[in-house]
């Protein structure tokens, strides 16, 4: 068990190489500042560049066969409620299935907020 | 070793150490390691602002869902929760301090829940010196039983005094300069990061279970914390 940890830790060092992972096994990308300015400015503009960076988070894990950090997919399905439901449906669904324990959260969301 | 040497050393190691008592993760910390009890997800409620500046709590509130996800836990998504707590009329943590862990596994489904107290947040300007300071207390309950997990206390100080010029005046002007365009936000990512560091991994870690022996960690800080939220 401890040798399988040790060879993941060196796989994610060797992968840090690629991409900006961080310790715990996660690409963030603009997750931080985006968050910032969308709660100190709230405005379209700072709500699109946050949904690009949540994209952005998304697409860079997926390509680089990361987990997606927790509560990405979760607010990413936020965003899209509004313009289209479908969409928010499949990221709340990739959230349940990336984080388990997850669910109760996400089902509460979706049955508050949907008409599912 | 004759007694009053060894006495020597005993007495002046305490001096060194100011008496501290240093313990390992696992030994501040040891529900984590125990199968039945360690927690995977957490929610984090708005931070407690207990300083002058309005803001510090929006802020910090904002720096908190990265370190602790990166510690290998499920943050429940930040953006989310503070819309459901602010549509409660809750702002501020101190309003969430009476509540059962019951209701938090009701409604948010997490294990465990995390209480972040900013009691720090200034410029302290002494002669011709300046620092900024930021210092927050932590505290992760479990929604199960309502003990204290874990908790710590950190503290960050950066000098931000000017190196001396030789000229009083532009030392001090230099220095007021500094220290108004210290960004308090890396700070309070370092202080997160010194707390963190002292939280065993969590679930999604790669190195989840195996930090037993690591850390060093204050048990005095570890007490603050909780002595600061008062519960």
């Amino acid at each position: 068990m401890k040798a399988k940890s040790v060879l993941i830790a060196i796989t994610l060092s060797a992968l840090g190489a690629c991409t900006n992972v961080s310790q715990g096994g996660y690409y963030w990308g603009a997750y931080s500042p985006t968050y910032f300015e969308m709660v100190k400015n709230p405005s379209e503009e700072t709500e699109a560049k946050r949904l690009e960076a949540l994209t952005d988070i998304i697409d860079t894990s997926l390509e680089q066969d990361l987990r997606v950090p927790p509560g990405v997919y979760a607010e990413r399905g936020m965003m899209y409620l509004e313009q289209d439901q479908a969409l928010a449906m499949r990221d709340f669904q990739a959230e349940m299935e990336s984080y388990p324990e997850s669910k109760p959260f996400i089902e509460r969301i979706v049955s508050r907020y949907t008409n599912q | 070793m004759s007694l009053i040497k060894r006495l020597s050393v005993v007495i002046s190691f305490c001096l060194i150490a100011s008496c501290e008592t240093l313990e390992t993760k696992q030994e501040a910390f040891p529900s984590f390691y125990d199968e039945n009890r360690n927690p995977v997800s957490m929610v984090i409620v708005p931070a407690i602002n207990q300083t002058a500046a309005a803001d510090a709590g929006e802020l910090v509130s904002a720096t908190l869902a990265q370190p602790f996800a990166d510690n290998g836990y499920y943050v429940l998504p930040l953006p989310i929760v503070s819309q459901i707590f602010q549509a409660e009329g809750v702002v501020d943590g101190q309003q969430t301090l009476g509540l059962s862990g019951e209701l938090f596994q009701r409604v948010f489904g997490a294990d465990t829940v995390l209480y972040v107290t900013v009691d720090q947040w200034e410029t302290n300007y002494v002669i011709l010196a300046a620092n900024v300071t930021v210092g927050m207390s932590y505290v992760l309950r479990s929604t199960d039983t309502d003990e204290v997990l874990w908790s710590y206390r950190a503290q960050q100080v950066v000098d931000t005094s000017a190196d001396s010029s030789g000229f009083i005046l532009a030392d001090i002007i230099m220095t007021a300069v500094q220290t108004a365009v210290t960004d308090y936000l890396p700070i309070a990512y370092q202080v997160n990061s010194m707390a963190v560091a002292t939280l065993p991994y969590g679930k999604y870690h790669p190195l989840v279970g195996a930090d037993g022996e690591a850390g060093v960690i204050s048990a005095r800080l570890k007490q603050e914390a909780v002595d600061e939220l008062g519960q």
